[in-house]
């Protein structure tokens, strides 16, 4: 007996590579295959830890924005979130205060002043800061979630407004200024290592260097933990069902008894938290609390690395390991421009310009979908 | 651009030779800053990146566009790249502390130019004596301004004040003061925050001037908000030469090529003068002799005394303000 099986065409050989999950991955692979012939530092351990050092915070905040853009909605509030709960969580806890820098604040002598924030020194202070960060982020996901779900609003215009208020607050809070001396151990949870490899003296440079890089690293571990929660939740339960349920069709998810408010409440929740935690990670690595974090661009870096994992912005299809994915190839991206010594203004343009293909690709994509199902 | 660069270069011929002069072989150097907004950065990049090159060392630019983790993403990526030596705008003073901090334990010698960390400990720190410079130039307009006024009248001043993050801002804020509280009880004092940004500038100018109509002398932090000051006071009728009825006085910092024009012009009596060619001199011979030596973690303070061009000393120290050599070039 012999058994015929049709040959895939190349047609449907390209369809099955763009449809994989891991078609971002090889891209990814492939890219590095591209350059690291013409710029060998790209493959070094200073460049890999580097490039993985980056990607944490923005796979946090990406994470995040995958379950709104899987509901086809949009959360442009992100990076006001980290913004003032950067702020909050430095004005509780850091170590001393400066009244020249801080003076004219309305939290210089309520909430922090010449010896420190409320919480500095008090046991278990960094827990309640944090928690006070993730709580204040739940609320104004809350508030989000509601003016969506049970308004009715356009996410984009309410997550807009959302954004100018939450930042301008911020910026009130601390009257624009950062707020430094945080403790050691906040600072940890950015820059912390828990692995680390000792690769002997640098050869290259003048200056003989200690060349010892970070690979575990405490942001590693609280971004893999977000991650694999976020998959598991999205992937593994009922939850997960219905935001792809509403993400393919609002109408058909809330006739076939989807409880679609508390969902997209839910979301929008778990898309500020996730921008809370993330405000961890950039405030410790910077050591400050900053008004300003998550400003300019940035918005640019989280939704471009979402789409170009694959996410789709017309809702109902995503998955983490595709933002994983896109995060990694979207800094991938960054650090290889730098290391051709483009200007700011090129990288900008060259990111634009990897958004856009990622946009269509997933125009296709859907295409594909839609043609294999007939 | 072009003349600004041929005038930059000029300007500094002596001190690339210098440079060269030091004997450190072909070096990479990272020269990271937060933005160009202004003529002072502008210039200051211009005068880096041509010696640096002109020396024949290489240059890797890298722009942050007003992006603090972007500029610590960017100096760990030169780090990574095996540079020889790292020079930073940085966005301010905090992260500055971070970014030295970052550079420092991967044996990179690092200086900072002109915006100094909160903790100027570590690192070259190259910086200007800002609140001296801010200080002498606005004792010149505020003996002015009481001498031309009545005895029993109180006068009302504005301040523009920069990004208090930045130790720069602060150290301009604290020049004023010392200046004005000479004569506290002669001066009522009206803060404008301007966040280094001409759009925040301009929105609070317009506000305290419609609140406060009657202005005697303003002082801005830095130079490269004159043109919004004039956007503000000129449908208002407070932008008026010297000697014309209703001139106010004002008093900048920075030097730069637009304050030089509007003192000779008679719109503006004095500026500090940061002294660009020198502090960028200061930053690469710190950096250049530190790789020479091979001295990894170089901590030392630089300090540009400065000066200030007032309308009395405007024929004698013109062209020791590095925008008025700039003007001159055009």
């Amino acid at each position: 007996m012999t058994t015929e099986t049709a040959r895939p065409s190349p047609l449907q050989r390209v369809s099955r590579i763009l449809l994989s999950d891991y078609f971002v991955l090889y891209l990814s692979l492939a890219y590095v295959a591209a350059l690291a012939p013409f710029y060998p530092v790209l493959l070094t351990p200073a460049n890999i830890s580097n490039v993985l050092s980056n990607m944490w915070p923005l796979l946090i905040v990406a994470t995040g924005q995958t379950f709104v853009l899987a509901i086809a909605g949009i959360d442009l509030s992100q990076g006001a979130v980290i913004a003032v709960t950067s702020v909050i969580c430095a004005m509780l806890i850091a170590v001393t205060g400066n009244e020249a820098v801080l003076g004219n604040a309305p939290i210089w002598g309520a909430v922090i002043d010449g010896d420190g924030g409320l919480l500095s020194g008090v046991t278990g202070g960094l827990a309640i800061a944090i928690l006070a960060m993730v709580v204040a982020a739940a609320l104004i996901g809350l508030l989000n979630g509601v003016a969506v779900a049970v308004f009715g609003m356009p996410a984009f215009m309410v997550t807009l407004v959302t954004m100018l208020v939450v930042s301008a607050f911020a910026i009130y809070l601390s009257m624009s200024e950062n707020i430094s001396g945080l403790p050691e151990a906040f600072i940890d949870l950015g820059k912390g290592d828990l692995v680390s490899v000792y690769f002997g003296a640098q050869e290259e440079s003048k200056i003989p260097r200690k060349v010892i890089y970070s690979f575990v690293t405490y942001p590693m571990v609280i971004a893999i933990a977000v991650a694999v929660f976020a998959h598991y939740l999205l992937n593994r339960t009922v939850f997960g069902r219905y935001v792809f349920a509403i993400g393919s069709n609002i109408r058909n998810a809330q006739i076939s008894g989807v409880p679609v408010r508390r969902i997209v409440v839910a979301i929008f929740v778990i898309s500020a938290v996730c921008a809370a935690i993330a405000s961890i990670l950039y405030s410790a690595r910077l050591e400050a609390g900053r008004p300003t974090l998550g400003a300019g661009t940035f918005l640019l870096d989280v939704i471009g690395a979402t789409v170009i994992g694959g996410t789709s912005l017309f809702g109902g299809k995503a998955k983490i390991i595709w933002t994983f994915f896109g995060v990694l190839f979207f800094v991938l991206l960054s650090n290889t421009l730098n290391l051709m010594n483009l200007s700011a203004f090129q990288v900008d343009m060259v990111k634009g310009a990897v958004i856009l293909a990622a946009a269509l690709l997933d125009v296709l994509r859907t295409r594909i979908t839609r043609e294999t199902a007939r | 651009m072009n003349l600004l660069k041929t005038t930059s270069a000029a300007a500094i011929v002596a001190a690339a030779a210098a440079f060269t002069g030091t004997g450190a072989n072909a070096a990479n150097i990272c020269f990271a800053f937060q933005d160009l907004e202004t003529e002072f950065w502008v210039a200051g990049h211009m005068a880096i990146t041509t010696t640096l090159t002109e020396a024949g060392h290489t240059v890797l630019e890298r722009n942050a566009n007003e992006d603090a983790n972007k500029q610590f993403e960017q100096i760990k990526d030169c780090i990574a790249q095996g540079v020889d030596a790292i020079i930073v705008i940085p966005q301010d003073g905090e992260s500055a502390v971070t970014i030295v901090k970052e550079a420092q334990a991967a044996d990179v010698p690092i200086a900072v130019f002109n915006r100094p960390p909160t903790d100027t400990s570590k690192g070259i720190v190259v910086v200007a004596d800002n609140k001296t410079i801010a200080e002498t130039a606005v004792d010149s307009i505020v003996e002015e301004a009481l001498a031309s006024a009545p005895a029993d009248k109180t006068l009302n001043a504005i301040i523009i004040v920069g990004d208090l993050g930045d130790p720069n801002a602060v150290g301009r804020k604290d020049g004023f003061y010392a200046a004005i509280n000479k004569h506290q009880d002669r001066f009522n004092v009206v803060e404008v925050a301007s966040k280094w940004d001409a759009a925040t500038a301009l929105a609070n100018l317009e506000a305290a001037v419609t609140a406060n109509p009657e202005v005697d002398l303003l002082f801005t932090s830095s130079d490269f908000l004159f043109p919004t000051i004039r956007s503000v006071f000129e449908p208002r009728g407070l932008w008026k030469k010297r000697g014309e009825d209703g001139h106010v006085l004002m008093a900048g910092l920075d030097g730069d090529k637009t304050a030089c024009q509007l003192i000779k012009e008679g719109y503006v009596d004095a500026t500090g003068v940061q002294d660009l060619y020198f502090e960028a001199d200061a930053a690469l011979k710190g950096v250049l002799e530190a790789i020479e030596n091979d001295e990894a973690q170089p901590n030392v303070l630089i300090e540009d005394p400065g000066f200030a061009l007032t309308q009395a000393n405007l024929a004698t120290d013109e062209m020791k303000m590095w925008g008025c050599i700039l003007l001159a070039g055009e």
